[in-house]
């Protein structure tokens, strides 16, 4: 297991480094206590038996030879196998990545992900024989029984949309067959349709898996598969029950997983698109191979592909538009996305002006000609209640229009409720998800499997900072003791709500961030974003430390002067952002994150933040493994010692770690003789600053909330606590005015969180952008 | 006249001395165990609090620290 395991365990050494430290003269029984209980708690303990590969028969030649395949159907790479790369193209298709680290890869095979395996056109056999080829040792029974057992009916049935018409194919009669006794199918199949012969399928003749060109990156067996001809037999089925046929075969169900293709070089009656990719954007190899995934076998499959943040998902998307050339629509998830995907699409692709229209809540631009790509928000789709006439107009046309292309952005957030049925409103012959971060916290990301696809790529952090495509970030972790009085208010039971407010202005996390951003903006020169999820602190850390702050409530024009200021000025080198900055805002000129709070446990969010600084910074020859910088970006998450913060920190760094990250853990910061030179030095000041958190009433501490914010929703939902004068309606507009100062616009935040964005009077619209 | 008292001498950080004081605090007057606040960082204590004491604290270290699920 490597790194992985190494990784998680020196987690744990920390962990008994602190006890040592706190219990250090107790007794010394302490030390093996602590001990003990960090050993039954390592994960492998209680499993090892299960994990107990020895029997495994090892090749002789296993030396050459890049994997491990585990009986449970875990799979360990080497990745300083010669072979790494093509086995890593090769497991990434068929295995679900767990951890990668540095020099070992954990996968798993898993259904889904066997199911992504045959959908991108592999075949169980290729899978087994290239598997074995891989494989150290002999690959065991049980692996071959569940890949042929996983494979059996997937891939065996294609939902194919040709010239507007569903059918569904499949080169087995009696597959379709058995289908058809099932009554939900057979309801949905179109009785217009003749019958030819006995089992009244049409029998065609495909050679279409031939158009796929050899720049493609198809391995051999998928061109020996390709060249023969295929003969399918199809029957239509009805437009309208396409949605319930695909849930009846899901694997719950029927278990013959559909495929959608959709046939876009012979689809005449969509109109094209006139748009060519710009001889300028040259996609990266990894973005080329996620594409070729994508257009296999000269069809567009719908599915998803996951790159990290920065590392050019946008000319992913519109790389795909412009070989579909069909009319597209691009979901972002808010207002400066869709400025930033119109932006993307011009930029590199000769699409006129004229052609793409952006619609959101402010700007409504109108569709013109018969074709064209229409940028717009989930929320602007997904919005039931009632619009503007104009806009109702252009959501009417959007309904009604076939789309070439569905793509989606940020697709995690699409499992929600609300945002599903986008999916539905809209008809699509394809649909391309692309994300950076495929988690959520609560259990839905599973649903992206048919209300999508499956993932057809996932790119590799590390190899993209080895290969220089993404800056090559130091995470670190910084822990910062709390001090006497503040751990002792932390404590006490009526402080409960009060808690995140404490820790996050805890006077040695408030040091520790002032000391990090004077040393880097004095002795690096770097440009640096503060994070808090927390208003309170936001306010209060950028007030004391005189720099500018960004949050919901900001307007649109402040935000925009910021951001300008803070890119091109050499005075301004720090900013503070709330949640809002997660993913929406484009800073490519910092490279340090400080977090000083954060949202709960959410995985995602550590990752999206990450995001803002991975683009790749400096000269190409400088990032490169041995450059003149090992690291050029740094990542710091303050962190409380002994309170909850020290829980969720190390949960939402998973996501990094799986990727290969590893948290350096500062414990030093400030350096003792920082002294008097940062603030809340003096016990006056800290108590002062105690009383000021204390006396802040419950509501000004919470959390900011946000609308698109559905992964924090699933996270806080037990735990929102609202103040008495809040739920009773005392807390109202009136009162909001008379409040003044710096609590002032916190409690404006707190009070617009339930309105809706596009339910506001047009008067007010353009000031909450 | 000198006066002996039998007792635990702790030693620890200043945010666990905190943890204990409140500890001692929420405890109804009869079970008050702590005979002397040293300093941030020493406490004496009544001898057979120990255990107690040591699994109060290593509860709530446990609720601070995540357990990645296997």
């Amino acid at each position: 297991m490597g790194h992985g395991e190494r990784g998680r365990s020196s987690k744990k050494m920390k962990y008994s480094g602190k006890d040592d430290q706190k219990m250090k003269n107790i007794q010394n029984e302490e030390y093996y206590l602590g001990d003990d209980a960090d050993e039954d708690s390592r994960d492998g303990e209680g499993e090892k038996k299960d994990r107990d590969y020895s029997e495994l028969e090892l090749k002789p030649d296993h030396v050459n030879r890049p994997l491990w395949a585990c009986a449970d159907g875990r799979i360990f790479l080497e990745t300083f196998s010669p072979l790494y790369k093509q086995a890593y193209d090769f497991l990434i298709a068929i295995a679900e990545p767990v951890c990668r680290p540095e020099s070992m890869h954990e996968y798993n095979l898993t259904p889904h992900s066997l199911y992504a395996a045959v959908s991108v056109g592999l075949e169980t056999e290729t899978i087994i024989s290239v598997l074995n080829k891989l494989s150290k040792t002999k690959l065991p029974k049980e692996m071959i029984d569940f890949i042929y057992a996983s494979t059996a009916n997937y891939g065996k049935v294609k939902l194919v949309l040709k010239k507007n018409r569903y059918f569904i194919e499949s080169p087995f009669p009696e597959v379709l067959k058995t289908l058809l006794s099932d009554g939900v199918i057979s309801r949905a199949r179109f009785s217009s349709e003749p019958y030819y012969g006995g089992d009244g399928f049409t029998v065609g003749k495909t050679s279409g898996e031939l158009e796929a060109g050899p720049g493609e990156l198809l391995n051999e067996a998928e061109l020996a598969a390709a060249a023969e001809e295929k003969e399918t037999h199809s029957f239509e089925i009805d437009p309208a029950q396409v949605e319930n046929v695909k849930q009846r075969c899901l694997p719950s169900e029927l278990n013959y997983p559909m495929l959608e293709e959709y046939d876009f070089r012979n689809d005449n009656v969509n109109p094209d698109l006139d748009i060519e990719l710009k001889p300028h954007a040259q996609p990266r190899p990894y973005q080329e191979k996620s594409l070729s995934k994508m257009f296999g076998n000269g069809r567009a499959r719908s599915g998803i592909i996951v790159l990290p943040c920065g590392a050019g998902k946008s000319l992913v998307g519109v790389s795909a538009a412009a070989r579909i050339k069909k009319s597209v629509l691009c979901l972002a998830t808010n207002a400066v996305s869709v400025d930033q995907w119109a932006f993307q699409f011009k930029l590199w692709s000769t699409i006129r002006d004229d052609q793409i229209c952006r619609f959101t809540s402010d700007s409504k631009e109108k569709f013109r000609g018969n074709a064209g790509v229409v940028v717009t928000t989930y929320n602007m789709v997904a919005f039931g209640g009632k619009r503007s006439e104009d806009s109702q107009m252009i959501i009417e046309d959007m309904r009604n229009r076939e789309w070439g292309l569905l793509l989606m952005d940020e697709v995690h957030v699409v499992p929600a409720n609300m945002f599903r049925k986008v999916i539905s409103i809209t008809k699509s012959h394809c649909k391309l998800g692309l994300t950076a971060t495929l988690v959520r916290e609560d259990e839905r990301i599973t649903d992206l499997n048919f209300l999508i696809g499956p993932k057809l790529y996932e790119a590799n952090w590390l190899d993209l900072v080895k290969g220089g495509f993404i800056a090559n970030v130091q995470c670190a972790e910084v822990w910062c003791p709390m001090t006497k009085e503040f751990f002792a208010e932390y404590l006490k039971k009526e402080n409960s709500k009060k808690k995140q407010a404490l820790y996050v202005m805890n006077p040695n996390k408030f040091r520790a961030c002032e000391f990090l951003i004077r040393f880097h903006e004095q002795q690096r020169g770097d440009k640096i974003i503060v994070f808090a999820d927390n208003l309170f602190a936001l306010t209060e850390y950028a007030m004391k430390l005189r720099k500018p702050m960004i949050y919901g409530a900001t307007s649109h024009i402040e935000r925009t002067k910021i951001l300008e200021a803070f890119k091109t000025s050499k005075d301004l080198n720090t900013v503070f952002l709330s949640k809002v900055g997660d993913n929406s805002i484009d800073i490519p000129e910092a490279n340090v994150i400080i977090q000083i709070s954060s949202h709960a446990g959410s995985r995602r969010q550590e990752a999206q933040r990450l995001g803002r600084i991975l683009r790749a910074k400096g000269k190409l020859e400088d990032r490169m493994a041995g450059g003149k910088e090992e690291y050029n970006a740094f990542f710091y998450s303050l962190v409380s010692t002994d309170t909850q913060e020290m829980y969720y920190s190390t949960k939402r760094q998973q996501f990094l770690i799986d990727q290969g990250y590893s948290f350096k853990v500062i414990t030093s910061l400030p350096p003792p003789d920082a002294g008097a030179s940062l603030s809340y030095h003096s016990q006056e000041e800290q108590l002062s600053l105690l009383a000021k958190v204390l006396n802040a009433g419950d509501d000004l501490v919470g959390l900011e909330q946000l609308e698109e914010d559905t992964d924090g929703m699933a996270l806080q939902k037990e735990r929102r606590n609202r103040s008495l004068s809040e739920m009773s309606g005392a807390k109202g507009m009136v009162y909001m005015e008379y409040n003044s100062g710096r609590h002032k616009s916190s409690g404006q935040q707190q009070f617009k969180k339930p309105k809706d964005p596009t339910k506001r009077h047009q008067l007010f619209k353009k000031r909450f952008v | 006249m000198v006066n002996a008292i039998k007792g635990v001498f702790i030693s620890c950080d200043i945010p666990m001395a905190q943890f204990i004081v409140n500890m001692n605090s929420s405890m109804p007057s009869s079970q008050k165990f702590i005979i002397h606040v040293l300093d941030g960082t020493h406490l004496f204590v009544q001898p057979h609090v120990e255990q107690m004491i040591r699994s109060t604290i290593s509860e709530f270290r446990d609720q601070n620290s995540y357990e990645k699920p296997t």
